[in-house]
């Protein structure tokens, strides 16, 4: 029995913090490495890649805000993706919802013009956030009701979305022009950049400021992301959610009904999407076209997976994901390497967190059976 | 008008359609049966049609375009298998990370072989098999360029596919192999307890799926485009899922659910031309693929039942 005793594990309560942290910074910066090595074999100038990549993302105040700026949609589309996920289900299609998120708010701010901006703002918000809900109820009814793969249904409704946008943006929401895209909303429906919040003289002063085209659409990220983890923590929404990701027959049992749960889930994570196109719409591009996001939401599958899925991780692993994206220009233009290997990077982030997931149960387990053994 | 719509054209259209999502669908049967989900199709397609297009333009000789599409496919599938059967990764997370390396490094390698982005330079394609000249007029002229059109007017891998979707079908439920691979996605435990190798059954399937949707990235490129272009796949690798569902796992199934998918784009396409006549943005005929999937998935799934462990990563006890 004494000896038996020892067997179990000496308990740190550090430890758990430790390898939440330790597996997805190991499994970024395993992923740079690999991607350097490429850049390196490739024939390229490793070194000049990279500082021209870390000038790029962090080399001053406008470059940090580019950073943030790319970051924005990625912290919503992360926490769309990952809030899925809570629940067991892969949002593999926050892009379409993202698009549809950014149609609402670009046509529903034409009709809005001449409010006050505390009131257009919100209203198109919200708005977006329930097109992005929208896009994803057929897909959630699909799953919940007959078992439809949400990861088919939604890719399907991305495909679908895009196309109902490169056909308004030609069509019945074309501006004057040659070029294919709504009508720019006014002023009062726009995210101000950071910088303009501040007079020129602040600016001289503390020249940090001066963030470039990072706007306000950073806060609303960072209040959302509290919220949801608020929510995911604190609220029997949150907790049905997680239950039925954890284990749906058990919930089924404990009269949580997953069907609805489910429903519920990937139109929340629908909404999150959505916002991801609010804010690309109303604080950088003020209109909607054709390439409006940059696959935003399928990097977000990569900034959720990173984040392990926690709404709060979720921000740091987007500024990771819009640093390699911001950084990633400067690279092309100074040592020409291809932008492209942010692609393959971040599918080794994604391979590394899902291989070290199974690494980390090993140990778990092991821990359970010594302690099993023990008692 | 209704007779410009539909000629032996529309119908041969529909085949060359099915062909790059039936070999996929086919793959994915034999993954998902074996067990190991396998949304990286997408992602392998790509893979093989860049590969296949390079090899291409590095030899001239497409037949070799051909393998070295197969051998990317194999290649790049057998990452998901060592990720999916021996890490035991979440096999969903893992066909997704595959589609992004897929789409990272045709993209690269795209610029650094070839110095800028998009598309590639033509290359050389291969040609149909046959070529009959239509006799002259009359009612067994019209029955004979029917037959012609529909039967005969094919590429050489569009006749590959058919083959191999009987080869399958009879593979899987008359052979050995078959039933081994079937009950490695019902039971594995129960496999492994009668002395198969359930890593290596799995491994075989996973490459199979490979190879197959590397044969249908060649098929996009090497038969039907004529060159690559980024992203080109489209979805299609998430159609050819939807497919095999709705073939109800099975590869002549699969086929046959190609073969509906192939129809509406071989019509949405047709019905383009018509574009004066039909007065619908060309978007919705576009879309039409995507819909149908979704409708299909809709429509069938409650009577489809997947092989019971697929998803699940077996541990060997």
């Amino acid at each position: 029995m004494s000896e038996a005793r020892e067997a179990i594990p000496v308990q740190r309560p550090w430890m758990p913090v430790l390898q939440k942290i330790g597996v997805p910074v190991i499994s970024a910066a395993l992923a740079i490495a690999i991607g350097s090595i490429i850049v390196w074999i490739s024939g390229y100038d490793a070194a000049a890649a990279f500082s021209a990549l870390f000038k790029g993302a962090f080399g001053g105040p406008k470059q940090i805000g580019d950073t943030i700026l790319r970051a924005t949609p990625l912290i919503f589309t992360g926490l769309a993706v990952g809030y899925g996920f809570r629940a067991g289900l892969f949002n593999i299609g926050a892009e379409g919802q993202l698009f549809m998120g950014g149609l609402a708010a670009a046509s529903l701010g034409v009709f809005l013009v001449g409010q006050p901006w505390f009131l257009v703002v919100p209203v198109l918000v919200v708005a977006s956030a329930l097109a992005g809900a929208a896009w994803a109820f057929v897909p959630a009814l699909l799953k919940a009701r007959i078992g439809a793969h949400e990861v088919i249904t939604t890719m399907m409704f991305t495909y679908i979305g895009r196309y109902i946008v490169s056909w308004l943006v030609v069509g019945p929401l074309k501006d004057e022009g040659m070029i294919p895209q709504t009508v720019a909303l006014a002023p009062e429906a726009q995210l101000p950049r950071i910088q303009s919040l501040f007079s020129a003289d602040t600016l001289d002063a503390l020249p940090f400021l001066a963030l470039g085209r990072a706007h306000m659409g950073i806060v609303i990220a960072i209040v959302v992301a509290v919220v949801v983890w608020l929510i995911l923590k604190y609220t029997t929404l949150g907790y049905e959610n997680r239950a039925v990701g954890f284990n749906p027959y058990a919930s089924e049992t404990a009269g949580i009904s997953v069907q609805w749960t489910t429903v519920k889930a990937l139109c929340i994570s629908g909404a999150l999407a959505g916002l991801a196109g609010s804010v690309e719409v109303m604080g950088v591009h003020h209109r909607i076209f054709d390439q409006f996001s940059s696959g935003f939401g399928f990097t977000g599958i990569a900034v959720a997976l990173l984040a392990k899925n926690h709404p709060l991780g979720v921000i740091p692993a987007a500024l990771l994901f819009g640093a390699l994206s911001a950084g990633a220009g400067t690279m092309q233009l100074e040592a020409s390497v291809p932008q492209k290997i942010i692609l393959i990077i971040q599918a080794l982030v994604i391979f590394f967190v899902a291989a070290e997931e199974i690494v980390l149960w090993f140990v778990r387990r092991r821990q359970k059976e010594a302690m099993s053994h023990a008692g | 008008m209704l007779g410009d719509i539909i000629t032996p054209d529309l119908f041969a259209s529909a085949f060359r359609m099915a062909t790059p999502l039936a070999l996929a669908a086919i793959g994915g049967t034999i993954c998902e049966r074996s067990g190991v989900v396998n949304i990286a199709l997408e992602g392998i397609m790509l893979t093989g049609a860049f590969f296949g297009t390079a090899a291409v333009l590095a030899t001239g000789n497409p037949w070799i375009g051909v393998l070295a599409a197969m051998a990317a496919g194999v290649a790049i599938a057998s990452v998901h298998a060592f990720a999916s059967i021996n890490l035991r990764s979440d096999q969903v997370v893992s066909g997704t990370a595959i589609n992004l390396l897929a789409l990272g490094v045709t993209g690269f390698l795209m610029e650094f072989w070839y110095g800028h982005p998009g598309t590639t330079d033509p290359i050389a394609v291969l040609r149909p098999i046959f070529s009959f000249t239509s006799p002259g007029g009359g009612f067994f002229a019209e029955i004979w360029r029917w037959f012609n059109g529909i039967v005969l007017s094919h590429t050489p891998i569009v006749y590959i596919t058919i083959i191999i979707a009987v080869l399958a079908q009879w593979a899987l439920y008359r052979t050995r192999w078959g039933l081994r691979l079937r009950a490695l996605g019902e039971h594995p435990r129960a496999v492994d307890t009668v002395g198969v190798n359930v890593y290596r059954g799995r491994w075989i399937a996973v490459l199979m799926s490979g190879a197959l949707a590397g044969l249908a990235g060649a098929n996009l490129t090497i038969e039907q485009v004529g060159s690559f272009t980024e992203n080109m796949t489209n979805g299609r690798g998430f159609i050819a899922l939807a497919a095999n569902i709705f073939g109800r796992w099975t590869p002549a199934g699969s086929y046959l659910a190609s073969l509906l998918f192939g129809f509406a784009d071989a019509l949405q396409i047709k019905l383009q031309v018509f574009r004066d006549v039909i007065t619908v943005p060309p978007q919705f005929f576009l879309m039409l693929p995507y819909v149908l999937t979704v409708i299909v998935l809709a429509g069938v799934i409650g009577r489809a039942i997947a092989p019971a462990a697929v998803g699940q990563p077996y541990k060997k006890g």
